[in-house]
């Protein structure tokens, strides 16, 4: 497959928003998206399998009498096929009905520069490259333990393009890189085998730690061999990245959605400048972000990114918008129309979730608990409420804190609370930020939360 | 598009020495809706053409996948799938083999008397439209209602070296709808999914009135509940929980890859590892279940298979290269989402064997306990940790349904859990799904009602 240039794509378009305009819509937005991307996969200790991943095509929506139709294929070879993908578009929006808040795609704008999302290197990378990585990990994790076992894990590296024009004359064109390492230890001694743990390393350039990963997995589960039970009670918790990560991105996030704030689906409506959690708490989504996982010029729709304060010393500031909620409620879109490729229509989403860092470092803040849980992963967070933010999750295995130490390691705790109620408890932010997906921050600790022990 | 397969799979082997190789071809067209409180944000149809290559090459894998049927770009693909997998190969201290399969060649079309294909854009529309005025028309409370309706229809062509060739049609129809009830400051949000291999016919069954309103009676109900107490309690799991349960907690650790990685039942084949109640099946062949089909991604015919035999460990679910690892037979559970991605050992339906219990038996000794009606959600971890999160729970006191309660969820170790299961009813249910495990599959679970002796139930109050 002929691999298309950065004017090709613009050409490919702004060449199809031109011809569905010709066959009738009356305003049309086209996406383009090409992503390349190289796995080894790693399964019980050994690499098993390798593999490389093409996958391109076109999405396109149309409106017509305000009825919104969309349509895509990865069959892009020839005219004829993005002429039917035009007309299968046009005949969903003829099928629809009219959305009397339609208000147009975006206008057009000026996009900033991103930096660190692009790197040759990663480009590069052959699969006897990937091959080395990984086993650079997996040595550093079966050296540095005995019986750790890493069950599953691999080294990922990928790159993609994308390109956007409406009818409104929006032209965008961007492409970046990834390249992640991961893996997933037991650790079995006799009958015993430990609750999975996991380290993992992504970023936007080649600057992964495959053998920090490695060691740092291979510790979580060696450290995890021995449990005690713990008594249920109401306690401290302190919450590393992987646990906020599932807890916001299954409730916190949805809350901060406009539409989720206009379809009375959110706790925060009508709560902007109201307190809702502590001073020190500052959360900003930021599209911009150096190096950071969702870092592009331009959203799902066109849209420059930005940064945009979510909560600001404790209060509630902004909501995340895209193009049609901003016009709904008469705002601008923040840029945060999020897209899963050419498969897709926009939807609104965060880009990266920053949970700004404090000034403890995490072993500071282990000192001042006098009782708590160390909580690393959580089981069952996506089955939080969306709604309510309601939690009944388990954590497995966690290290339970006494008097300022880390004392054992417990599993199958089980944790139930509400976020918001959570949010207002937090006592202390760390200073050891970390971007987990989406998401980017530090330790924290919160008071009052119930757990159930056996 | 046989001739093009066969070249590939020759040219794996003649040219580049692979040991096996085997080709799937997708042509697939796709219908999905997404509607808030009836407004459709858009109507959106879709085609994904593509081809997955995979080989083994000095017992490793390579795997490449492409959206093409162009034989110049599926020579790079091979080329490739056929370099990576040797550059693997060189460290490799345990080659991988694959089990005996018989060398199938067959056709399997789609029956079906309501084609989602024929049936008009529009019509979709109208009945979305209808499930969503049933919902929201049911009470003011109702504040928000999100249906999305997915039909999938694809041509899979599969061929491998070994000489098998399948042309196999599939056919999806799914849809979930979700609500939200707000009053006096409180919130609720509730959810229910359908979904069938059979066709559009899937809303008779379920017609779209009477899915509006279960959605919204459910955020109702939930409204008024009241946090749970947390501790040790006798529970009653309703179909629709006992499947997530069977799933999550049960099905992924006889899943023979988790198992392999040092899962709990590796070496408790022919152990008990619940109650003489408990039966257990995987089950690729129930008519129109949302997990059936005829064939698996390996050419590897479906069948129901006994995992679990009044307690004691019968089996497990199987690919070719787990199978040949326990010396058994592969199951026919090797599925891949797409072309785009390697097929993995995935369930098909899986659920719990009815007994002989009333649903009044069951609950009559119960004085006080939980009855999980519907989940939420649930996560299996590989020691057999277990979580599922319930959206429609109950206090049970002295034998009789109470009120509703809400934020429950029920956790323990698997293997101890299903050795307190103490009374299974005599209905049945299955429930369709989608399971995630790196990529989506279309399954079922399900069974009938019973009763757990004990369980964590997790609250807050």
């Amino acid at each position: 497959m002929v691999v298309l240039k950065k004017d090709e794509m613009l050409t490919l378009v702004d060449d199809t928003v031109s011809l569905a305009l010709k066959k009738g819509a009356s305003e049309v937005e086209v996406y383009f998206y090409e992503g390349h991307a190289k796995n080894v996969i790693i399964e019980r200790g050994q690499i098993t399998k390798s593999n490389k991943i093409l996958d391109r095509g076109l999405g396109i929506r149309v409106v017509e009498r305000k009825a919104v139709g969309f349509a895509y294929t990865n069959a892009i070879e020839n005219d004829d096929s993005i002429s039917e993908v035009i007309v299968s578009a046009l005949n969903a929006a003829r099928a629809s009905n009219p959305d009397n808040n339609w208000n147009g795609f975006p206008e057009k704008n000026h996009y900033f520069q991103t930096d660190n999302t692009y790197d040759n290197k990663i480009i590069h990378l052959r699969s006897e490259d990937l091959v080395s990585i990984a086993y650079e990990m997996l040595d550093a994790a079966t050296s540095s333990k005995k019986n750790v076992l890493p069950i599953e894990g691999g080294v990922s590296a990928a790159s993609f393009s994308s390109a956007i024009a409406n009818s409104n004359g929006v032209r965008g064109f961007d492409r970046g890189t990834f390249i992640e390492c991961s893996l997933a230890t037991v650790m079995k001694k006799r009958n015993i085998i430990t609750p999975v743990c996991f380290e993992y390393s992504a970023e936007r350039t080649y600057r992964i730690k495959p053998a920090w990963v490695g060691k740092e997995a291979a510790r979580l589960a060696y450290s995890a061999l021995n449990t005690k039970k713990v008594e249920t009670k109401t306690t401290n918790l302190l919450l590393t990245q992987f646990a906020i990560q599932s807890l916001f991105s299954n409730t916190l996030i949805n809350a901060v959605l406009a539409d989720n704030i206009q379809r009375n689906q959110s706790p925060f409506k009508g709560k902007l400048e109201e307190k809702i959690g502590p001073e020190i708490l500052t959360i900003q989504d930021d599209g911009l972000l150096a190096g950071g996982l969702g870092t592009t010029p331009f959203d799902g729709e066109g849209v420059p990114q930005q940064k945009t304060n979510i909560i600001k010393k404790g209060l509630l500031k902004n909501f995340l918008y895209d193009n049609y909620t901003a016009k709904k409620d008469g705002k601008k879109s923040t840029g945060n129309a999020s897209r899963a490729g050419y498969l897709s229509t926009p939807s609104i989403g965060a880009t990266n979730f920053r949970i700004l860092p404090g000034n403890k470092t995490p072993e500071q803040m282990i000192q001042e608990i006098d009782e708590g849980l160390l909580i690393y992963y959580l089981q069952g967070a996506h089955s939080s409420n969306p709604v309510t933010g309601d939690f009944s999750v388990v954590a497995t295995p966690a290290w339970k804190i006494k008097n300022g130490e880390i004392s054992h390691s417990t599993r199958g705790v089980m944790l139930a609370g509400n976020i918001y109620e959570a949010l207002k408890n937090i006592q202390m932010i760390a200073n050891n930020e970390r971007k987990l997906g989406s998401i980017i921050s530090p330790w924290i600790s919160v008071s009052n939360v119930r757990i159930i022990g056996k | 598009m046989n001739d093009l397969l066969e070249k590939i799979n020759s040219l794996a082997v003649d040219k580049f020495s692979a040991q096996y190789s085997e080709v799937r071809a997708q042509k697939l067209k796709k219908t999905l809706l997404t509607l808030k409180e009836g407004r459709v944000e858009a109507a959106k149809q879709g085609i994904e053409n593509g081809v997955a290559l995979r080989v083994l090459v000095n017992g490793a894998w390579g795997f490449s996948s492409v959206g093409s049927f162009n034989f110049s770009d599926l020579k790079i693909a091979i080329s490739d799938a056929c370099r990576m997998a040797r550059a693997i190969s060189k460290r490799m201290k345990k080659p991988i083999k694959l089990a005996k399969t018989k060398t199938i060649i067959d056709k399997v079309g789609v029956e079906t008397r309501k084609n989602p294909a024929i049936i008009p854009l529009e019509h979709k529309i109208k009945n979305a439209l209808s499930i969503n005025q049933a919902c929201l028309g049911y009470d003011k409370k109702i504040k928000s209602c999100t249906i999305d309706y997915l039909d999938l229809f694809g041509n899979n062509y599969f061929a491998t070296s070994e000489g098998a060739n399948i042309k196999q049609d599939k056919l999806y129809v799914w849809s979930r709808i979700t609500s939200s009830a707000f009053n006096s400051g409180s919130f609720s949000f509730s959810r229910e999914e359908i979904g069938s291999t059979a066709g559009y016919e899937v809303f008779d069954e379920y017609p779209p009135e009477v899915i509006g309103i279960t959605v919204a009676k459910r955020a109702l109900t939930q409204l008024t509940a009241k946090p749970v107490k947390g501790g040790n309690f006798p529970v009653i799991l309703g179909p629709n929980v006992v499947g997530v349960f069977v799933h999550e907690a049960f099905g992924h650790l006889a899943e023979a890859d988790l198992a392999l990685s040092g899962g709990i039942l590796s070496n408790r084949i022919g152990k008990r590892i619940a109650s003489n109640l408990v039966t257990l099946y995987d089950d690729g062949t129930v008519e129109d279940a949302f997990g059936s089909f005829k064939y698996d991604d390996e050419g590897v015919p479906t069948q129901k298979t006994l995992l679990v035999k009044d307690g004691i460990v019968k089996g497990l679910m199987h690919n070719r290269e787990t199978a040949h690892k326990f010396n058994m037979d592969p199951t026919g559970n090797s599925r891949g989402e797409s072309f785009r991605v390697e097929p993995i050992i995935r369930m098909r339906n899986t659920y719990l064997d009815p007994k002989d219990h009333s649903f009044e038996e069951l609950i009559e000794d119960v004085r006080s306990g939980y009855y999980m009606k519907s989940f939420r959600g649930g996560q299996a971890n590989i020691d057999g940790t277990f979580q599922v999160g319930v959206q429609e729970a109950y206090e049970i006191t002295n034998g009789e349904i109470g009120d509703p309660v809400r934020n429950v969820s029920i956790s323990g170790n698997t293997l101890k859990t299903l050795l307190k299961v103490d009374a299974v009813g005599n209905d049945f249910k299955l429930w369709p799904g989608r399971c995630g495990k790196g990529q989506t599959a279309f399954v079922c679970d399900g069974g009938p009602h019973i009763r757990i002796k004990e369980v964590i139930v997790g609250g807050s109050s």
